[in-house]
C-alpha cells in the first residue's frame, strides 16, 4: 500500500528544494521544478525505488491524487495566465496583434508538424501534437523584457504583448480540439462555453460585489466551480480542460483580473500548493536517456520552431513597418515559450498521443525556447531607436513601475 | 565638509535592496548627501526570474514594488528631516546593468552601495553586481561594507 503522507514529503520536499534552487540561481521556480522533477525521478528510479514503500516505480506521477493536483495547477496557471490580459492594449491593437498572433501560431505549428513527420518520422498525431506545443509563445518571457526595457508604454510593445495572447489563444484552441473527434458532445461543449463567456463577464463581479470580501473566500470557491465544471465537460467532449480555463481567464481579465487581492491569494494557493505537483510531475517523465541517445532531434526541434516563426511572423511584422533590428526582435519575442509548451506536450503523454521520449524532446525544445530567442534578441536585435526616452520620468502604465530602458551601446 | 576628494559630488545614487548592507550604505549617502549639500537617487531594482513565468512573475513584480516602497517611506522622511532632496525609483531587470544605466540617466557623481557577502560558489555561478558596477560605471563607486 501507498504511504500517502510520505509520497506527499517527498514531492513537497522537492518543491522545496526546487524553490531554494530558484532562489539561489535566479531562475523560474517553474523552470527549476521541471528539473528537479527530472533529476529526482532519474534519481529515485533507478537508485532508490522499493525503499520506504512509496518509490515504486520512480516519483509515482501518475498516482491519482497527484494527477489531480497536477491537473488543477494547469487550470488554474492557465486561468491566471488569461486573466492578465489587459483588455485596453487589446481593443487598441486587435487588428495588429491578431494578424501576428494568427502568423506566430500557425507558422510554427504546421512548420514543426511538417517537420516532426516528414523529417524525424513521427506518426502524424504525435507530430500534429509537436506542431501544436511548439506553435506557443511565451507572455511572462515578453511582458518581462517589455517592462525591463521600457517597451511596456509603446506602441511598439503593447501591440507584441497583445500579439502573443492572440498566439497562445491559438494553440489552445488547437489542443484543445483537433485532438477530439467531432462530435454531438463537442458540439454542446461549443455552445455552452460561447454562453458561459458571455455571461461571465456580467454575472461574476455583480456576484462578487454582494457576496464576496468575505473571510469564507467565496470568490475562489466560485472560479474554482466554473473552472472545474467547464473543464469537466471539456474532458467529457473529448476536449482539454485549459482551453475553457484561458478563455475564461481572458473574459474575465477586465473585472477579476483587476482584483489585485483576490489575485494574489489564488497565486498563494497556485504556487504553494498546486504548481510544484504540475512541474515536478512535467519533469518527472523527462526521459534522460532518450535525450542523450538522440540530442540532434532536440537541435532540429528547436531549429525548427525558430525558422518557422520567423518565416512567419517576421512578414507580418513587416507589413506593419517593423524593420530592421525592430522586426527582428519582435519575431524573437513571439519565438519564446513555456507554460503552454509544457501543459501541451503532458496532455499529449497523458492521452498517449506521444511516447515518452518524443514528450522528452518536446519539453527540452521548450525549455530551450524560453530562454535562447530572449537571450539573442538582447544581444543583437535590440531596437535601440523604439526606446521610450521620451517617457523616462513618466509613471509606467500598471503599476507603479517606472519604465528605465536598458543601457545601450 | 569631507575630504577633498568628494568636493563636486552633487549627485549621489544609492543601490538599496533592502540587506542590511544596503541599509548601511544608505546610512553612509545620507550623511554624505547631508555633509556635501548633494542630491541623493535612491535606486531598487527587481530582479525578475528567468525564464519569467506569468504567475510567478506579477507575483516578483507587486511584492518587490510593496517591500521597496515601505521602505521609502521611512526613508524620505529621514531625508527630510535632514534636508535633503531624494528621489527614489523602482525597476526591473539585471542589478548590475539598471544601477549603471540609472547613474547614466541622473548623471551621478558617486554611486554607493552595500557589499553583500555572497559564497564563493554564488560568486563564481553569477557575479557580484558590486563589482559588475564597480567594473563597468562611468563614474566613482563606493562600496560600504
Amino acid at each position: 500500500m501507498t504511504n500517502t503522507w510520505a509520497l506527499c514529503a517527498l514531492w513537497v520536499g522537492l518543491a522545496l528544494a526546487a524553490t531554494l534552487l530558484a532562489i539561489w540561481f535566479k531562475i523560474s521556480t517553474a523552470l527549476s521544478e521541471i528539473v528537479v522533477g527530472t533529476v529526482a525521478q532519474l534519481v529515485i528510479g533507478v537508485f532508490l525505488t522499493g525503499f520506504f514503500g512509496f518509490a515504486q516505480g520512480g516519483l509515482a506521477g501518475n498516482t491519482q491524487w497527484i494527477t489531480f493536483l497536477s491537473g488543477t495547477g494547469a487550470i488554474v496557471l492557465t486561468f491566471l495566465a488569461g486573466a492578465e490580459l489587459d483588455p485596453v492594449i487589446f481593443k487598441t491593437k486587435w487588428r495588429e496583434a491578431s494578424i501576428i498572433g494568427l502568423a506566430g501560431f500557425f507558422g510554427p505549428f504546421l512548420g514543426c508538424t511538417a517537420v516532426a513527420h516528414y523529417v524525424l518520422h513521427w506518426a502524424i498525431m504525435p507530430s500534429w501534437l509537436c506542431g501544436v506545443a511548439l506553435s506557443t509563445t511565451s507572455v511572462a518571457v515578453v511582458y518581462a523584457v517589455m517592462l525591463e526595457l521600457g517597451f511596456n508604454v509603446t506602441e511598439y510593445g503593447k501591440a507584441i504583448l497583445a500579439a502573443c495572447f492572440i498566439n497562445d489563444l491559438g494553440t489552445v484552441i488547437a489542443l484543445g480540439l483537433i485532438f477530439s473527434p467531432f462530435t454531438i458532445k463537442t458540439l454542446i461543449f461549443v455552445v455552452v462555453s460561447i454562453v458561459v463567456l458571455i455571461v461571465l463577464p456580467f454575472l461574476t463581479p455583480r456576484f462578487f460585489k454582494k457576496y464576496g470580501g468575505r473571510v469564507s473566500e467565496l470568490e475562489a470557491k466560485y472560479l474554482l466551480f466554473f473552472l472545474f465544471a467547464m473543464g469537466g465537460l471539456a474532458l467529457w467532449a473529448g476536449s482539454e480542460p485549459v482551453l475553457p480555463a484561458y478563455m475564461i481567464g481572458m473574459v474575465l481579465a477586465g473585472t477579476v483580473g483587476k482584483d489585485h487581492s483576490l489575485i494574489r491569494r489564488l497565486r498563494t494557493l497556485t504556487f504553494g500548493l498546486l504548481t510544484p505537483f504540475y512541474f515536478i510531475r512535467a519533469g518527472s517523465f523527462v526521459s534522460v536517456q532518450a535525450l542523450m541517445a538522440a540530442p540532434v532531434t532536440l537541435i532540429v526541434l528547436f531549429g525548427a520552431k525558430s525558422l518557422f516563426k520567423a518565416i512567419a511572423v517576421y512578414p507580418a511584422v513587416r507589413i506593419h513597418k517593423y524593420d530592421g533590428k525592430a522586426g527582428a526582435y519582435y519575431t524573437l519575442m513571439m519565438s519564446t515559450g513555456l507554460t503552454f509548451g509544457t501543459i501541451s506536450a503532458l496532455f499529449g503523454l497523458n492521452h498517449q498521443i506521444i511516447t515518452p521520449a518524443q514528450y522528452s524532446y518536446i519539453v527540452g525544445t521548450v525549455i530551450a525556447s524560453a530562454v535562447i530567442p530572449t537571450m539573442i534578441a538582447n544581444s543583437f536585435f535590440l531596437p535601440h531607436h523604439l526606446l521610450p526616452h521620451k517617457q523616462a520620468g513618466k509613471k509606467a502604465e500598471k503599476g507603479v513601475m517606472r519604465p528605465v530602458p536598458a543601457e545601450e551601446g | 565638509m569631507g575630504s577633498p576628494v568628494f568636493v563636486g559630488i552633487q549627485r549621489i545614487l544609492v543601490a538599496f535592496d533592502a540587506s542590511p548592507h544596503a541599509e548601511h550604505a544608505l546610512d553612509v549617502a545620507l550623511s554624505m548627501a547631508g555633509d556635501m549639500k548633494a542630491k541623493l537617487f535612491v535606486i531598487s531594482v527587481i530582479r525578475p526570474p528567468e525564464p519569467a513565468e506569468s504567475a510567478e512573475f506579477h507575483a516578483v513584480l507587486e511584492d518587490g514594488q510593496e517591500r521597496y516602497e515601505k521602505c521609502f517611506v521611512s526613508l524620505r522622511e529621514r531625508a527630510k528631516q535632514k534636508d535633503i532632496e531624494i528621489e527614489t525609483d523602482i525597476v526591473l531587470g539585471h542589478p548590475a546593468e539598471q544601477i549603471i544605466h540609472k547613474a547614466d540617466v541622473v548623471q551621478a557623481s558617486l554611486i554607493v552601495m552595500g557589499k553583500r557577502s555572497h559564497t564563493i560558489l554564488h560568486r563564481w555561478m553569477l557575479g557580484s553586481n558590486s563589482e559588475r558596477v564597480l567594473r563597468y560605471a562611468h563614474c566613482p563607486v563606493m562600496i560600504v561594507h
